[in-house]
């Protein structure tokens, strides 16, 4: 393979209208659910619990009983038909319907309100561009991040701040772990059976969910940035949370160096010859982000000088890693890059106001980053 | 304790082809088609090997290597190149798989050749059969015709791997259902 393989720029999919279907309390006691009904424990959180990890439905957290009655509230309390296919999921390929959604959201103990979000992120995440298929089944450690932007993360208290990937107390744990509860029990992703994940990671169990701290950010919103204002999520297939601790530098240009020198490591995705193209996320905090800014006003600098720097020599390679990496024409001047271009580095603001850190998140692969506007419901309009 | 009715989580797919297909009989004037990757070397070794007998045997071997950028602009390159690969061939044979993304694509790219009606068969590496088996019944394959090679195999050194593709030709020959030629190929 003789060429560059880069990745095209972002365009938002067209917007997506809902039929706004009211069903009404007294509509909404007809049979409108159509799955398996299975009779058990209701009462005891830990008895259905263990009857789910029979079933192999768990992760094993406590689930809360799906019951009709709670599923019926969950679905009241957003007025979308229980029967409409939001999209199929890998492997299985099923049809995930509104319905199987709000079932797992309840055994995960995510809010009604959380609906449109969990949606708007599984379509993200079904496109084909994402690769789900791959991301699914393969040895690597990777989960979707899930990056939400707009008021939304307010009224869901979404963390952006302190502790925002972990640690903090809010309910987008239990929103992440209701979406990875659906890509195990309908996408059918189960470990050792139709995913090979060597390692697998924490991410897996209740995912990887936090906003951008837009209020502090010098720059637009992530998903601004990416054509979409207001309420949205971008879905990213991360092999994880890379920290990166400076408490030398006190000039942007050496902030930017320390950053792109640490996530160029070898052994990254981006540097793999099984993948021709990566992105890479970073999150910066707000005072680097700040400091940033004012020396480098123009973005698209920002990311040039991440890029330059996340770069190794190509010597520095193993022989057959090299050699691939130059039969797949790679190696540019005698070095090899992270991204194919600036414009795959993303970066987004976020995390607490102490500063000193950055953390990386290496991208799979080929699963390229999706943005998703979130759509109310016609009772959260 | 109370006793009631939760709803299933799960989603099911219910259709499901069990067959493996036809079989590809015989070699003699067909065009076999080869996926190759462009991450498994010996599995460039195992093919060269075996091409070089199926063409004994009569048949024309037609290679294509795929990759794992399958998103984009390089996604619908390499969706056109294995249409025109399936239009182009009468046998194929699809690997491999050796690791979890790899085997998924090994797995679709050989459903797609069964669906469009040739013998085909996948090959993995053994830590890898049952994600493969798993993956054609979830692509509505369950019979999908699967060869097994030994695990590890891209760790090894091409004088450790063209034995192994050496004893598993017949195996390869009978999983691809080649019955009248079997004894004239090595």
């Amino acid at each position: 393979m003789n060429i560059r393989r880069s990745i095209p720029p972002y365009k938002p999919s067209p917007e997506k209208s809902i039929e706004l279907r009211d069903c009404g309390d007294a509509a909404c006691d007809i049979e409108w659910l159509s799955s398996l009904q299975h009779e058990t424990d209701t009462d005891d959180v830990m008895k259905f619990t263990q009857f789910a990890l029979d079933q192999g439905w768990g992760d094993g957290l406590p689930l809360i009983p799906p019951t009709e009655l709670r599923v019926r509230e969950f679905l009241n309390a957003n007025n979308r038909f229980a029967d409409e296919i939001i999209c199929h999921l890998p492997p299985s390929n099923s049809a995930c319907t509104v319905e199987k959604i709000a079932i797992n959201a309840v055994m995960a103990g995510a809010p009604a309100e959380s609906l449109p979000l969990i949606i708007a992120s599984l379509e993200g995440m079904a496109d084909p561009n994402f690769e789900l298929f791959g991301l699914n089944a393969t040895t690597a450690p990777v989960v979707p991040l899930t990056l939400v932007n707009g008021p939304i993360r307010n009224e869901l208290n979404i963390p952006y701040k302190h502790g925002c990937l972990g640690g903090h107390a809010s309910m987008s744990v239990a929103i992440g772990r209701a979406i990875r509860l659906i890509i195990r029990n309908v996408g059918g992703q189960l470990a050792g059976v139709t995913s090979e994940t060597t390692f697998g990671t924490p991410g897996r169990v209740g995912g990887i969910m936090f906003g951008e701290w837009e209020e502090e950010s010098p720059w637009a919103p992530f998903a601004e940035r990416r054509g979409i204002e207001g309420n949205a999520v971008s879905v990213y297939g991360t092999m994880g949370t890379q920290n990166i601790l400076d408490t030398t530098s006190n000039r942007p240009f050496d902030f930017l160096e320390m950053m792109g020198k640490s996530l160029a490591y070898i052994g990254c995705n981006g540097f793999s010859p099984a993948m021709p193209y990566a992105e890479m996320m970073i999150a910066i905090n707000p005072v680097h982000a700040k400091i940033l800014h004012k020396a480098i006003p123009k973005f698209e600098d920002i990311q040039e000088i991440l890029w330059r720097h996340a770069s190794q020599d190509a010597t520095y390679l193993t022989e057959k890693h090299r050699e691939q990496l130059e039969a797949q024409n790679r190696v540019i001047n005698g070095k090899v890059f992270v991204t194919v271009e600036p414009k795959d580095f993303l970066v987004i603001c976020c995390g607490g106001t102490g500063g000193l850190h950055s953390t990386g998140f290496h991208s799979f692969g080929s699963c390229i980053t999706q943005t998703r506007k979130i759509l109310p419901g016609p009772n959260q309009a | 304790m109370t006793i009631g009715k939760i709803l299933d989580p799960t989603g099911i797919r219910n259709d499901d082809i069990t067959s493996p297909g036809p079989d590809a009989g015989s070699l003699h004037g067909k065009v076999i088609g080869i996926r190759l990757d462009e991450i498994w070397r010996a599995w460039d070794w195992v093919s060269e090997y075996w091409a070089a007998e199926f063409e004994k045997a009569g048949a024309t071997v037609k290679f294509w290597r795929s990759n794992q950028g399958r998103t984009g602009e390089e996604g619908e390159r390499i969706a056109k190149q294995l249409d025109e690969f399936i239009q182009s061939i009468d046998i194929a044979i699809v690997g491999l798989g050796n690791c979890g993304s790899c085997t998924g694509w090994t797995i679709r790219d050989a459903l797609a050749c069964a669906n469009a009606g040739l013998p085909t068969t996948a090959v993995c590496t053994e830590v890898f059969e049952q994600l493969g088996k798993q993956l054609s019944a979830h692509g509505g394959r369950s019979g999908l015709r699967i060869h097994i090679l030994p695990y590890p195999l891209n760790e090894k050194e091409i004088d450790d791997v063209l034995p192994v593709a050496k004893d598993h030709l017949q195996g390869m020959l009978a999983t691809m259902g080649v019955t009248e030629q079997m004894e004239n190929i090595a």
